[in-house]
């Protein structure tokens, strides 16, 4: 008698615990994203997660998929290949996401690529601009211009101003050797004279004996690589070192932080970027409407590639009915997306063919100056090209 | 005249890595402890720097708020963090600051942000020729001025007053200088403050200089400054003038002339390695 009670005890508690774990268990779409929310990077990772969520919180409000809630699972990578590692495979193994996003830098995203790739797990990298990247396979995607494509804009806006003779610094890791490599390139087809090239470190922040030099190439514009916080000083103490001539950035310098740094003398700085924060586009002035509100500052490009790259598998979830695998796949691959950072359409190594954004600093905030349109010089590399 | 500026920008950074090497050097020399937590004092100068000018719009209230902070703060780390090890053997305490500098370079973020601070209105920015065509902002002047002095001032204290002398016999024998009526734990807390202090000092400059406060800021530092008081000899205050001073202008001539085989950062290790082999005991030492 007594073991028939708890034999029925134990029948209800499980018809019970199933009853309330079933649909926790079943309504949620997870998709990863790694981050570096410490370390020397944390700032871009604060923003790149702002991004994210951002597109996650709109998804969901407008029902998530089929009804199913979207979660985003988060991990700091530091901006480090050794923590991205064990962070990808956690992803994939213990997660079990169906899709993810890299909102963080090449050193991160390169070994992540592979494990995403050998998992087939799709894989939308929004800033990291390495190469090797979507070469890992197509499950990787890519909504940022190549490194060599923003280094030949920057060329292109060199030459549009009317200058020949440039001194290059660059940043020495892949981001500024990408850059100056595409530079190099657009160079040679404008007839740009590089006078002289030097390289610094990530952790540089005194230019002192850099500048000196600079100053004695003279230059008729210079194209510097780095990002904000190397730009920041870098700009400031070329300006007070009484050097006038253009500077020409490019995505690194693409954060509210640049300008707070460099004060007045950020004035008229040039940086070819992917955010244009005059555009007239409806997507783009409600997410610079967005970010603001919720970040508490202005979105810089990096917020918005993670938005549009979270919003992409977003959409690629839509469209398999929260399926991944090679479903999410083809779904991503084929779609066309108008996201902040322009309207994207995959190539065959999926990555995406866009104009460029020149902005230029005025009255202390980022503006329109141009747009860089030259379907030809701006090709992202395809399966076949090098 | 590219070279005369080029040892004019070198002294300037040399003068910077004076002030931060020296509070190793007085570290060591007095307890032998390679106290890499020594950075995050220099960072802790340039947040408070950077928040007292910004709230009080004095530089030099600024600069005396960041000492005392900065040295109460080695005081502390001393008291809590060294002492209770001292008889450990080296490498504990070795451990040990590593372990409170990444825990200060995460406190710092965590509280003031991973973006960095900057000053509202950034004091003696403006630009001044020297001898004709060198130019230098009155920031960098007063650093280098500053450190000159300081440093002037510390040599003299240490040879010629009782605490100076007091403290270079706690150096040679602790327990001689003891039993001489020297009271060892006020000795150290007064290096320590002093040491931290000048740290503190430099970490004002640093973020002027750049205009940036960040929570890495004393990474490079961190380790830089233990190759430098190397080179000066281990514990000479003279000779980690010196050495900070020549790997100012190695760096500035190297960031130029080698920047495509060697990083500016690795200057000082390749410097370091080249003067071991020739005098294992330092440049400027005296054995």
């Amino acid at each position: 008698m007594k073991r028939l009670v708890s034999t029925r005890k134990l029948a209800l508690a499980f018809a019970l615990s199933t009853a309330f774990a079933a649909p926790a268990a079943l309504a949620d779409i997870k998709i990863g994203l790694n981050v570096p929310l410490t370390g020397f990077a944390a700032a871009d990772g604060n923003s790149a997660h702002i991004g994210a969520q951002l597109a996650v919180e709109k998804a969901n409000a407008q029902g998530g998929i089929n009804g199913e809630k979207i979660v985003l699972v988060v991990y700091d990578d530091q901006a480090s290949a050794k923590e991205a590692t064990p962070i990808a495979t956690k992803l994939i193994e213990r997660d079990k996401v169906v899709g993810a996003v890299s909102g963080s830098y090449s050193a991160a995203t390169r070994p992540s690529a592979q494990i995403f790739q050998a998992a087939q797990v799709p894989y939308v990298v929004a800033y990291s601009i390495d190469p090797s990247v979507t070469r890992a396979g197509d499950y990787m995607f890519r909504v940022s211009s190549m490194g060599e494509v923003q280094g030949r804009g920057g060329a292109k806006l060199v030459n549009e101003l009317g200058k020949k003779r440039v001194v290059l610094v660059t940043l020495k890791n892949d981001f500024g050797q990408t850059l100056a490599r595409g530079f190099k390139e657009g160079a040679k087809k404008f007839d740009l004279d590089i006078a002289s090239e030097y390289e610094y470190d990530i952790k540089d922040r005194q230019f002192g004996s850099l500048i000196a030099k600079i100053k004695s190439d003279n230059p008729e514009a210079i194209y510097a690589s780095g990002y904000y916080f190397n730009a920041g000083p870098l700009v400031s103490q070329m300006r007070a070192a009484g050097i006038t001539v253009p500077i020409i950035g490019q995505e690194g310098y693409d954060s509210e932080k640049f300008i707070e740094i460099a004060g007045k003398a950020a004035e008229g700085t040039l940086l070819v970027t992917s955010l244009d924060r005059d555009s007239d586009v409806a997507e783009t002035k409600e997410f610079l409407q967005k970010f603001r509100e919720k970040a508490n500052f202005g979105a810089d490009m990096v917020g918005a590639a993670t938005y549009s790259a979270t919003a992409i598998l977003i959409e690629g979830l839509r469209k398999t009915g929260g399926k991944g695998g090679a479903e999410l796949r083809d779904a991503i691959a084929q779609g066309s997306y108008t996201m902040p950072i322009g309207t994207l359409q995959f190539n065959d190594l999926h990555e995406v063919n866009k104009d460029l954004q020149v902005q230029i600093v005025k009255d202390g905030a980022f503006h329109r100056h141009s747009v860089l349109h030259d379907p030809e010089l701006l090709a992202a590399p395809t399966k076949d090209s090098k | 005249m590219l070279f005369i500026e080029l040892v004019a920008q070198g002294l300037v950074q040399g003068s910077i890595y004076a002030l931060i090497a020296l509070g190793l050097t007085l570290v060591y020399g007095l307890l032998r402890i390679l106290h890499i937590a020594h950075a995050a004092l220099f960072t802790l100068g340039g947040y408070i720097g950077v928040l007292a000018t910004n709230a009080t719009g004095s530089l030099t209230l600024a600069c005396i708020f960041a000492m005392l902070g900065a040295g109460i703060v080695g005081v502390i780390i001393y008291r809590l963090c060294y002492e209770p090890i001292l008889r450990q053997p080296p490498f504990v305490a070795l451990i040990a600051s590593i372990g409170l500098y990444i825990a200060f370079e995460e406190a710092f973020r965590i509280i003031f942000g991973a973006a960095g601070l900057t000053y509202d209105a950034p004091p003696l920015q403006q630009y001044v020729s020297v001898f004709g065509s060198l130019h230098f902002s009155l920031a960098e002047l007063v650093v280098m001025g500053s450190s000159l002095a300081i440093i002037a001032a510390l040599g003299y204290l240490q040879t010629h007053t009782r605490v100076g002398i007091a403290c270079q016999a706690t150096v040679s024998d602790p327990q001689m200088a003891q039993s001489f009526g020297i009271r060892l734990r006020t000795v150290r807390d007064l290096n320590f403050f002093v040491g931290s202090a000048l740290a503190g000092f430099a970490g004002v400059w640093v973020a002027l200089l750049n205009n940036l406060v960040e929570p890495t800021m004393g990474s490079v530092p961190s380790y830089k400054a233990l190759a430098i008081i190397v080179l000066g000899g281990m514990g000479s205050v003279r000779g980690t003038l010196l050495a900070s001073l020549v790997l100012g202008v190695a760096e500035s001539f190297g960031t130029i002339y080698l920047d495509q085989w060697l990083d500016r950062n690795a200057i000082a290790f390749a410097l370091l390695i080249l003067v071991l082999m020739v005098r294992p005991q330092g440049l400027f030492a005296r054995r």
